[in-house]
Parts: structure tokens; C-alpha cells; sequence
């Protein structure tokens, strides 16, 4: 809201600079935004919070610096206008609790072609309102100045009576911008016998506009709930200054003041004749004031101040409370304007603000003292993290919200949760993965000059279950580009398969899992169907890792191999504590064999049939080599492993290893047709 | 006697000679071996008569050991050489770059945050973390924010069609944790937030951390202490704050913490518009509507809570002039941190 500093000055003038008056209210919750000096005037731009609508006007504001500078404030004189004729306009008010007291009269013979003086059209320029005509700049003029938002009708265009009531279904209005609405029913209106003349509050019709023809007015002045007007502005996609206030709650015991001092600036600026003031007043729909009991134990106990009784009584009154004395602390009454003060703790708030929040002292809170648990069994994501790092991966963050059509190039089953009112038609999806958010960065950074990206991020992934909408955290990583940095020394190598399931495996250690999990060949839309794996560890599924499909990455434009992993972190994070299974204090025996298998024998296959066979005395089992070529017939390759074995009270004897091996060798044979290599 | 000195002499000579250990275990073989010269001498001892064998065989025993010292001493040198060269063929210009994987590191918000968290769990907080996707309910009505309230316009807010919508703020895990544990409780709230914003220096999506602390004998002179002590352990510097009156639905009384601008340090400079102040946190005492409805006794307990944005802290702490370069990952901006 934007005031002019000779127009409050009017009202309250401090012997204080712009500046310091500006700051006053900034620490008292009136955040002043803007100083700018104006021809010879200062305009003043203020952030007035949705509880203080009584500073909506020179008169809310000028009690705040009169306050905050113990000075009085000089109200204009305001009396009731005389009343030269009779006439009057009907008001019926239908619905009292949206609208418990409203005020109007007529005034007649008005001059349509009077000019609205210069000091008028300054004060509104600085608050950034446009002259339109003197009736319009006077209910301008006053809402500015007083905080009633009035409107005028053109008394010829009104029939029968005024009924102030909800709109029927179907019923439209042509607003005063032109625009046509179709109304709700919810929508308290300013109608007659022939229907809607304005939405009540927010802003009128154009067939009962005053126009330079218009020489009989009806003036309104009322009280709308709060309730009805919020919310109204958006629905109908306009913004007035009228609703604005109604909405955080006008004073409803000022419309008589805000009409005879309209009345009065335009019985002078246009001339006519006034009409008797028409009241219509529902007691029990009107905002209540019950007193509000204040205990001054409470202040210290919520402020950590103590104040004197006078300090309080002084503030309270300043402010326009009343107060009554008990054992305890006072019931205090407050002013109708102030919609934001019903409860003790906003009494204690008004204490604070006034007396100055830097009055009250810094402490630390005094508190019992408990150690707190740490456990073993789960790992913290600020250590996986620190993992990822020490190899070479950077953390991003990237959007929740995606594009839809990445989205369903990597995973067309599935149909992920939509937004009503994305910022962009390029982040209207919610991810079901990591890997949208990772592949943008990507191409982000290959558009870029850059050749190796190893990019990790963790964050909720959203999907639809049924009925259930499922948040589940995870962690996602891509890399392309060289296995390692370009160096001397180093023989430059693309990233393959198995340099970022050295990665993984490394997660997978760092929890304890690396030994119980395996990496099962599964298909996966965005992968390469050769290259990918689905991660398990004691049933549970933890994750993917593989090669991004090459038809989506051409389709994507993005440069070379590149792959991914994501784990699910619920599954990922717990950990099996350690558990010490002694050590054997005799030396172990090392045999390796080179076997020569079917290309379709898997490393795992392998090692676990090894593993079935050979008993309780072998205790590892290296794959030291994989070979094809020369040497190994076609459709075939030779796989080296290193067994060690061990017993745990003895010494092993050269017999014993032989049975062993002779045996797996032969139980290979039989079940993958294995032959040792020449 | 005479063929001894000069074989001791021809020993020596060859000793001196010798350039590697193999040539000197040759001259030790020829001279001292099992057919070694000097062991020839030692052999035809028994031919000489029992007065002449001692003093011969002195002499034998003191050119043997005269040998045996010349060698060793040789052996010494020799090795020593053998070392030397060794450690020169070795050397290696100490300035060419290591091998193998470079470092990566952490996103500066994460970094940021880590550091916020260490921070408060160093005073017994908890970390907290809750749903993104939410209800209305826990992130509007729970904080007295009832619908229409004019202070929704400020949380621009992103729906779903079924009506849940995006959080706008961590405050729904604070009432989700209340509805579960009852007070004294300490906590922080940090995570992702989403409000519908196409301003420049907006980003539809941010981080907050928020907090809360409810417990018997809670002040207001706690909460300007509490906040002001982890303004200053997160930027390292005896910062200045000053608490001004605001309004928040969820609080009261309720105010924006400034603190000294970490640039000019309150002189007035661009970053902080010439006020010397930076806004970076809004705060309160907890509104009683609020604690009645996560079944609170406010006269019993009273509490404080507060919100900073992340992002906004660590641009702040590290320098950053713009918002939306964060979540563009650049390589480039990624790697200074």
C-alpha cells in the first residue's frame, strides 16, 4: 500500500524524519518496503500483513506512528451532513449474517461535470489510484483515508429496492471492467427487483455505474463478513482495493463516519442534496468483542519479559483498549477494528511489538540433560553420500515435478501423478524415478563442453498404488564419459558395465551387503536389454543398475555410454551388525582352475554350484579372469578362479584339496559340461 | 711366507678390482673358496714341521682375516653402489599428478543443510522428515490457516486433482511428529517445499528448515537466543540479529529475524538494499490454535518455532547471486564446492 508523507503528516506529524518513522513501524510489524521522494512530496510503500487490516488507510497508519511516538492523532472533523431532502432508497437485507449493517443514502441534483480538486487527485496519484470521476474519486478518497470501501449507484438505475443477498444459480453480471461473469451461488451481490447490480464488496456493475449523466446517486457504506469476500477476488479473477479490506475485516462500527465524511467532500466537490442516512443493523450476526482476560503472569510466561502494570496499562491504552482491573491482570475490551486481537497471547503480542522486541533479553532454553541413541543399524544417508562422493560423483538436485514425455519414454507402464497447475508444461509429471532429473542434468552438461559426468542425487520418488499415493525415498546415480579422468599414465577407457557396478558394490559393502546380494540379468524399459540388472539382497528387490538404452539416449540426443543405478533407500539403508567369527591360526592352501564353459554360464552360476559342491573348507572364491579367443573353441570361454581353502583347526593335507577339487571339477562337468583349460 | 704376502697383495688388488658383488664373490671363491688359494696355504701346513707350523699358520689366519675385512669392506661399497643407483634410476618428478579417481563432492544446499542439522542435534533436536505430497489439512487447516485465508495467497500452492497438493512449507511434519509424541519436543524440519512461482528470483521448488522446540517454561527470550546463536554458528561470525514484529498464522507473537548483513557487515551495500540488513528467518511462539489441535495443553506447555529458507542461507554463506543456477547442476558450479 503506497501513502503519501504529507497526506499522513496531516494526521500525525512526529518531529522525526520519514526515515525514522519508517523504521518504526518496520520493527512494529509494518514493513515500510519503499521510501521515494516525489516531487515535494515522500511516498511511503508499506507491506501491511494480512492480520492488520485496520492499517488500510492514513487513519490505520497514522494511529500506529501516533502510537509507536506517543503523539495524538488529528482526526478530520467529521459531522453529520445535512439533510435537505427526504428521499430515500429501500434496503432489504436478506442475508444479515454476510452483511449485519449497512449504511446508504441518496444524494440529488448532483453537477455530473464538476472536476475533482487537485489536492484530492495528488493524494490518490501517490497511492497509485487513477482519477476517474469526482463521485469515484471521492469513495477512493475515503477508502484510502478511512479504510470504508463505499460505492455509488446511479439512482436512476436502481428498481423498487436494494436487496443485499446470494446469487441465484444461473444469474450473470457485467462488471464495471466489461467483464461478464456467471455467478455462484455463494456470491453475496448488491441487487434490485431486476437482478444483480454488484458483487457486494468487490466491485459493482457497469448498467449502475455513475457515469457524466448520472445526476442522482445512491451511496453505500456497509459491513460485509470477512467470510463472504475472501476468496471471492480469485474466483472471479479480479483484484479491488474494496475487497482487498473487506477481506481482512473493516471496522463495522465506521460506516456512518466513512458516508457523512463522503457525504461531505461531495456535497462540496459536486454540489446536490442529501437524503437521510438508510441503517439496517443485525446485532447478532455484527463481530462480537467479548473482553479478553489477560493474566500478567501469562506475559512473562510467553514474553520472558516482566512488565510493570503500568507499562502495560499505558500501552493497552495508547492503543485504544480499554481496560478493567482484577486480582489477576485486566479484561481488556478492544477497539472493532482490530479483527487480529481476540486471544490473551495477541494482547501480549501488541505489548511486545510496542514496547520493542529488542526490549526482551536472549536466553538459552533451560533444558533436562539426555544422551540419545545412535544406532548400528541403519546407516545414515550423510555416510552412503560421502561414499558416492570419495568416488568421484557430484550431488545434484534436481526438480520433483518433470517432463511428462521424458518420463514416459523411460517407463511407458507406468502412469505417474499430474499436476493441475504445473509452473511449465515441461514439469508437469512428479518423477517415479531419479532418472529423468539425472538424464536433464546430463544433457544439461554435455550441451556444455563437458565429457565425463558422475552425478548422484537423493530424493522422494512419487507414484499412484491404487488408491494410495506412495513417497518413497531414493538414490540415483548416471555416469558417461572415461572410467577415469583424462591423466597421464592411464590408458583412456569409456565407462563400462562393470566400472559402475564397482560403485555399487562399494554401497553395497559400506551396508554389509555386498556378499548376500547379487545382480540378476532383468529387463527394464530404459535399459539396454543386455546390460542390465536388477539388484537383490535376502529377497528383497534394492535396486537397478545398467546401461541406458541406446535407442533413448539417440533419441535424446545424448553422447555416448551412459548408465544408471537407483536403489530404494528403505530397503538399501538397514544394516546387519558385525559379528566376529574368530580366525583360524593354520595357513590356507590356494588352487586356481581355468574352466572352459558355454558362454551362457554366468560368473554366478559358476561360483555358486562351486560353492554347493565343495563344502565347509572352501573359503573364497576368486574370478580372476575371463577369456575368449584364440584357443577357446567358438561359443565358448574360459573363466580362471582362485579357491582357498581352510580349516579352522589344522592344517590342511595336499590329499584332502585334491578330493575337492577333483570333485567340483567333475560335478561342473556334468552339470554346465565344463572342461579345464589346456 | 713370501708367496703369502704377495697372494695377500694380489688378494687386495683383486678385492679393489671387483665392480660387482658377483665379481667379488669370484675373488672370495678363488682366494678363500674350498679350492681358494689361501686355502692352499692353509693345506700345506702339514708339511712343515711341528716348530714352523704355529708361527705359519699365524700368518695363514692373519692374511685370511685381512682378507675377510677387505672383502667385507669391498661388499659394504659395493652394495652401497648398487644402492645409490638404484635410488636414482627410481626418482620420479613428485609434480606430475597422482593417478585414479578425482574427488566429487556434495551439492552446496546439502552441504548447507548437513551443517544446519549438525548444528541443532548438537543441542539433543531431532530431524524430522515427512511426505512431500500432503493434505490440505497438514499443511493449511492443522496451522490455523482455514481455507480462503488470505495468507494462502502467499503460499502460492501446486494441487493434484484429487486435492492433495505440494507442500509449501515442512510445518505438516511438525504436526504429523505432534500427533505421535507429546511434549517436551525439539525438532527441525528440513526438506524440499513447492510454491507455484514464476518470479525471477523464485524457484518452484526450495528447501526450508524449520523447528520447533515445545516444552514447560518456553519464552520468547528463548526463542531470540536459540536463533541467534545458530545464525551465528552457521555463518561463523558474531553476526548482529534483530527480531522484528510480523504475523504468521502459526505463531504469536510472531517476527522476521534479520541478521547483519554478511557482506558490508551493516554498513549498507547492494546486497542487503542499503539497510544493512538481511531477512533470513521468520519465527513465533507457537499459536494455541495449533497445539489444540495436536491435543497440547498451552497452559501447561508453550513452545517457539521457526522457518529459514536453505537455499537462501547458503547462497548467503557462500555467495551465490542467483537461485535457479542450483538446480541446473552445472558441472562447472557443482565443482567450486
Amino acid at each position: 500500500m503506497k501513502l503519501s508523507e504529507k497526506w499522513l503528516r496531516k494526521w500525525v506529524n512526529p518531529p522525526e524524519t520519514i526515515e525514522k518513522i519508517a523504521d518504526q513501524l518496520t520493527m512494529a510489524g509494518l514493513e515500510v518496503e519503499a521510501i521515494e521522494p516525489v516531487g515535494d512530496d515522500t511516498c511511503v510503500e508499506l507491506s501491511v500483513t494480512p492480520n492488520r487490516g485496520d492499517c488500510l488507510s492514513i487513519a490505520g497508519v497514522a494511529r500506529e506512528v501516533g502510537v509507536l511516538n506517543r503523539m495524538p492523532v488529528h482526526t478530520p472533523l467529521i459531522e453529520a451532513q445535512p439533510v435537505k431532502i427526504k428521499d430515500t432508497f429501500p434496503v432489504n437485507i436478506t442475508d444479515r449474517q454476510a452483511c449485519p449493517h449497512y449504511v446508504g443514502r441518496i444524494i440529488k441534483q448532483i453537477n455530473p461535470v464538476a472536476v475533482t480538486p487537485e489536492w484530492m487527485l495528488q493524494c490518490l496519484a501517490q497511492s497509485g489510484i487513477k482519477c476517474v470521476s469526482p463521485v469515484v474519486d471521492v469513495t477512493n478518497y475515503v477508502l484510502l483515508e478511512l479504510g470504508q470501501p463505499m460505492h455509488a449507484f446511479d439512482l436512476s438505475k436502481l428498481h423498487e429496492q436494494l436487496v443485499v443477498r446470494k446469487a441465484k444459480k444461473g444469474e450473470t453480471l457485467t462488471l464495471l471492467n466489461e467483464q461478464i461473469v456467471a455467478l455462484e451461488e455463494d456470491t453475496l451481490l448488491i441487487a434490485d427487483k431486476k437482478g444483480p447490480l454488484a458483487i457486494a464488496g468487490v466491485m459493482g456493475g457497469i448498467d449502475s455505474a455513475v457515469t457524466n449523466t448520472t445526476t442522482d446517486i445512491f451511496l453505500e457504506s456497509a459491513y460485509f463478513n470477512p467470510l463472504d469476500i475472501v476468496g471471492k477476488m480469485r474466483r472471479y479473477g479480479i483484484q479491488t482495493d474494496s475487497a482487498y479490506r473487506f477481506e481482512r475485516g473493516v471496522d463495522p462500527e465506521l460506516q456512518v463516519m466513512a458516508i457523512e465524511r463522503a457525504t461531505a467532500l461531495l456535497l462540496d466537490i459536486v454540489g446536490g442534496e442529501a437524503g437521510p442516512l438508510v441503517e439496517c443493523t443485525d446485532i447478532t450476526f455484527l463481530p462480537t468483542r467479548p473482553a479478553i482476560y489477560l493474566r500478567r503472569e501469562r506475559i512473562k510466561a510467553v514474553l520472558g519479559l516482566q512488565f510493570a502494570d503500568s507499562e502495560v496499562e499505558d500501552i493497552l491504552v495508547r492503543l485504544g483498549m480499554r481496560l478493567q482491573g482484577c486480582a489477576e491482570g485486566w479484561f481488556v475490551t478492544v477497539p472493532s477494528r482490530r479483527f487480529d486481537v481476540a486471544l490473551e497471547v495477541d494482547v501480549i503480542e501488541e505489548l511486545a511489538r510496542i514496547h520493542g522486541y529488542h526490549h526482551i533479553p536472549s536466553h538459552s532454553p533451560l533444558v533436562p540433560l539426555t544422551l540419545k541413541p545412535h544406532t548400528e543399524h541403519q546407516m545414515g544417508l550423510p555416510r552412503v553420500r560421502a561414499t558416492l562422493v570419495d568416488r568421484g560423483y557430484r550431488e545434484a538436485i534436481t526438480y520433483s515435478f518433470i517432463d511428462a514425455n521424458l518420463q514416459k519414454l523411460l517407463f511407458p507402464e507406468f502412469s505417474a501423478l499430474t499436476l493441475l497447475n504445473p509452473i511449465s508444461s515441461e514439469m508437469s509429471d512428479m518423477r517415479l524415478s531419479l532418472w529423468p532429473g539425472l538424464i536433464t542434468a546430463l544433457k544439461y552438461n554435455q550441451n556444455r563442453q563437458q565429457q565425463r559426468i558422475r552425478l548422484f542425487e537423493t530424493g522422494l520418488c512419487f507414484k499412484q498404488v491404487g488408491l494410495d499415493i506412495v513417497q518413497e525415498m531414493r538414490l540415483g546415480g548416471i555416469v558417461a564419459g572415461t572410467a577415469y579422468p583424462e591423466q597421464w599414465g592411464v590408458k583412456q577407457a569409456s565407462i563400462d558395465f562393470f566400472d559402475a557396478k564397482n560403485d555399487v558394490e562399494a554401497l553395497l559393502q559400506l551396508l554389509n551387503k555386498k556378499y548376500r546380494s547379487s545382480f540378476v540379468a532383468a529387463e527394464h524399459p530404459a535399459l539396454h536389454p543386455g546390460q542390465s540388472a536388477q539388484i537383490q539382497c535376502d529377497d528383497k528387490i534394492l535396486g537397478w543398475l545398467g546401461k541406458l538404452h541406446p535407442a533413448i539416449a539417440q533419441a535424446l540426443e545424448l553422447e555416448g555410454n551412459i548408465y544408471l543405478f537407483e536403489f530404494d533407500l528403505a530397503a538399501l539403508l538397514p544394516v546387519e551388525a558385525a559379528k566376529y567369527a574368530g580366525l583360524s591360526k593354520f595357513p590356507f592352501i590356494r588352487r586356481d582352475l581355468a574352466i572352459v564353459v558355454k558362454q551362457q554360464v554366468t560368473a554366478d552360476m559358476l561360483k555358486q554350484r562351486i560353492n554347493n559342491v565343495a563344502g565347509e573348507l572352501l573359503k573364497q572364491v576368486y574370478l580372476f579372469d575371463v577369456y575368449a579367443g584364440k584357443g577357446i573353441p567358438d561359443g565358448h570361454k574360459s573363466m580362471a578362479v582362485g579357491l582357498i581353502f581352510q580349516h579352522y583347526d589344522r592344517t590342511l593335507v595336499e590329499q584332502e584339496i585334491t578330493v575337492l577339487i577333483d570333485n567340483i571339477i567333475k560335478h561342473l562337468s556334468e552339470e554346465f559340461g565344463a572342461e579345464l583349460r589346456n | 711366507m713370501q708367496n703369502l704376502t704377495e697372494l695377500v697383495k694380489l688378494a687386495e688388488v683383486a678385492v679393489n678390482d671387483a665392480v660387482d658383488i658377483n665379481q667379488l664373490d669370484a675373488v672370495r671363491t678363488h682366494y678363500l673358496g674350498k679350492k681358494g688359494q689361501l686355502t692352499e696355504f692353509l693345506k700345506h701346513l702339514k708339511h712343515l714341521t711341528p716348530e714352523e707350523r704355529p708361527q705359519a699358520g699365524k700368518a695363514v689366519n692373519e692374511a685370511k682375516q685381512l682378507l675377510l675385512d677387505l672383502l667385507t669392506t669391498r661388499e659394504a661399497v659395493l652394495q652401497s653402489q648398487v644402492l645409490k643407483r638404484r635410488l636414482a634410476s627410481e626418482a620420479v618428478d613428485v609434480t606430475l599428478p597422482g593417478r585414479g579417481q578425482h574427488q566429487g563432492g556434495l551439492h552446496p544446499v546439502t552441504r548447507c543443510r548437513e551443517r544446519i542439522e549438525a548444528i541443532f542435534t548438537s543441542a539433543g533436536f531431532e530431524i524430522e522428515e515427512g511426505p512431500e505430497i500432503e493434505t490440505d489439512y497438514f499443511n493449511f487447516e492443522a496451522l490455523n490457516i482455514p481455507p480462503h485465508h488470505p495468507a494462502r495467497a502467499t503460499h502460492d500452492t501446486f494441487y493434484f486433482p484429487d486435492g492433495h497438493l505440494l507442500r509449501t512449507h515442512t510445518s505438516p511434519v511438525q504436526i504429523r511428529v505432534m500427533q505421535n509424541k507429546k511434549p517436551p519436543l525439539r525438532m527441525i524440519t528440513p526438506g524440499r517445499v513447492y510454491r507455484c512461482d514464476s518470479s525471477p528470483r523464485h524457484s518452484p521448488m526450495f528447501h526450508q528448515v524449520e523447528g520447533l522446540v515445545v516444552d514447560k517454561g518456553i519464552t520468547f527470550a528463548d526463542l531470540k537466543g536459540t536463533i541467534h546463536h545458530f545464525m551465528q554458528h552457521f555463518f561463523e561470525a558474531d553476526l548482529k540479529m534483530r527480531f522484528r514484529a510480523s504475523y504468521f498464522p502459526f505463531t504469536e507473537p510472531s517476527a522476521e529475524g534479520d541478521v547483519q548483513c554478511v557482506l558490508c557487515l551493516g554498513k549498507g551495500c547492494r546486497l542487503c538494499s542499503h539497510t544493512g540488513w538481511i531477512e533470513v528467518i521468520g519465527c513465533g511462539m507457537v499459536h494455541p490454535n495449533v497445539l489444540k489441535q495436536v491435543g497440547v495443553d498451552n497452559e501447561e506447555y508453550t513452545g517457539f518455532a521457526f522457518g529459514a529458507g536453505i537455499d537462501r542461507l547458503t547462497m548467503l554463506r557462500y555467495g551465490i547471486d542467483d537461485l535457479r543456477i542450483m538446480f541446473d547442476n552445472d558441472l562447472r558450479f557443482l565443482e567450486q564446492f
